[in-house]
């Protein structure tokens, strides 16, 4: 279950006058650089039940990102309250904890570390990391010889290791070969029914209608649609 | 303390992959830990001691030691501001707390240092250095210039993600840092209405007293010992605040 009661995160941005170097400076032991509030997100309140699918849309710099950084605790609100019933794992980007100087299998190891995987249990589920993600040849070869498709399936395959309860996603499908994302669905799919709660951010309107039953539509910081994914995406054509 | 806990193994690792990243693959490897202190050395010798004529028994141990500590605070302020900045995108992309990247980052640099000090002691034990009691004290500082380390950090790492130059401006408080540290002459050498406020620099404090327990099998007098911690814990406890005022929006300043 995660419930958000009128989040909203503000940023400060320095006003652009059109100044010289030296009134810039003059202007910053004046005090007279002035700044303006800009909201990422704005008064954003719902709620999704354990066990749902969700979809956000929304185009780029509508807030998706901000706000499920702000659901995974990566990020604060500046105003405003959530709560998450269970854990969370947040998928943003494949292979972030990935270095390019170590081999598959110490990688592996690290990136477990950082998403909070006990180190027996890769030891236990090693080769089944290795097949999901079909690189078993290359186990012991660096990183830096991976083809970035390699890497989005290695990184994939150790993160549905995980046990959370809720997962967040980011635009996660975009690097992966035609037989990848259809496997990697599979197993949201898997996710869905095991009563997992998915909250995925995507520009790929036919993916979200496929996989979440609602959906919900941000547009320059708000929240300004939330139901039926197919109605939802009508909204957001239309906008 | 809970936290350190549970993600014991993320620190671990995060600590290990950078010490094998920054030693292997490369033709010396952890040689090169002991290389650059041991060319430092030379050099420092050669200019204070056949050049300068600095008057210090035991002139090549002493030099040693200073430079062992020293190369331990610097490098570790150093990697620690590095390594926030290195594991960026770790932070904004998993939830996990800036106090881990601190924390690994120096447990590396730890790492690197007791290899450095295992071997000085080899090698003084080899010239005939034997340990005493007071061997057993010389760990006791090294305990303490690691909480130093941790309590700079502490500092330094929110303000280097906030000010984008901070770097810089570290650099050159260590350049200024290492001639006001005892390490290449001797703190006898300091004008006696400088020495109060010289002794006030807790590095100063470590190494002098590191020295007196190895190389003239002394306990240092325990008064000064006292002050030692006290300094140290004051800049451990400075670290907190800063970090706890400033860790929560760090990753956002990245």
């Amino acid at each position: 279950m995660i419930e958000t009661s009128h989040i909203s995160k503000r940023y400060i941005i320095p006003h652009e006058k059109k100044m010289t170097a030296v009134e810039t400076a003059i202007g910053y032991l004046k005090h007279t650089v002035t700044y303006e509030p800009f909201f990422a997100l704005q008064d954003i309140t719902f709620r999704v039940e354990s066990g749902e699918a969700v979809g956000v849309m929304g185009k780029n710099g509508s807030g998706k990102t901000t706000l499920l950084k702000i659901l995974s605790g990566i990020i604060s609100p500046s105003e405003g309250t959530y709560s998450l019933k269970g854990s969370v794992a947040p998928f943003f980007s494949l292979g972030v904890g990935f270095h390019h100087e170590l081999t598959a299998r110490e990688n592996i190891y690290l990136y477990g570390a950082l998403l909070g995987i006990p180190r027996e249990r890769i030891t236990e589920r090693e080769k089944t990391i290795f097949a999901f993600a079909g690189v078993e040849r290359f186990r012991d070869t660096k990183l830096k010889h991976f083809s970035s498709g390699m890497v989005s399936r290695l990184a994939f395959a150790l993160m549905i290791q995980t046990d959370s309860d809720i997962f967040l996603l980011d635009e996660l499908f975009s690097t992966g070969d035609k037989d990848f994302v259809p496997q990697s669905l599979s197993v949201l799919e898997a996710y869905k029914n095991k009563g997992k709660t998915i909250v995925l951010a995507s520009h790929d309107l036919d993916l979200l209608n496929r996989h979440c039953s609602r959906s919900m539509l941000l547009h320059e910081g708000r929240l300004i649609d939330f139901g039926k994914t197919e109605e939802v995406i009508q909204h957001y054509i239309k906008l | 303390m809970n936290l350190l806990r549970k993600n014991a193994n993320m620190i671990r690792e995060l600590a290990w992959s950078d010490f094998k990243l920054k030693y292997y693959g490369s033709f010396l490897g952890l040689l090169w830990s002991f290389l650059r202190p041991v060319f430092m050395l030379g050099i420092l010798y050669l200019v204070f001691y056949s050049f300068f004529k600095v008057n210090v028994e035991h002139y090549v141990w002493f030099l040693l030691i200073g430079i062992v500590f020293w190369n331990f605070f610097s490098d570790a302020t150093k990697d620690g501001m590095q390594n926030i900045v290195s594991k960026a995108h770790i932070l904004k992309n998993i939830n996990i707390s800036p106090l881990i990247i601190v924390i690994s980052s120096l447990l590396q640099s730890f790492l690197t240092f007791m290899i450095t000090l295992i071997v000085l002691f080899l090698i003084l034990f080899a010239f005939g250095f034997y340990p005493t009691a007071s061997f057993f004290l010389f760990w006791f500082y090294v305990a303490l210039t690691t909480i130093l380390v941790l309590g700079t950090l502490l500092v330094t790492i929110p303000l280097s993600a906030r000010f984008k130059d901070f770097g810089h401006l570290w650099d050159i408080f260590l350049q200024m840092l290492f001639w006001m540290t005892p390490i290449v002459y001797s703190e006898s050498l300091v004008p006696a209405s400088y020495i109060k406020w010289y002794l006030l620099n807790p590095l100063s404090r470590v190494i002098m007293d590191a020295r007196t327990t190895i190389l003239y099998h002394a306990f240092p007098d325990p008064k000064q010992i006292f002050i030692t911690l006290g300094i140290v814990s004051l800049i451990l406890l400075l670290g907190c605040v800063i970090f706890k005022r400033f860790g929560k929006t760090l990753t956002e300043e990245l």
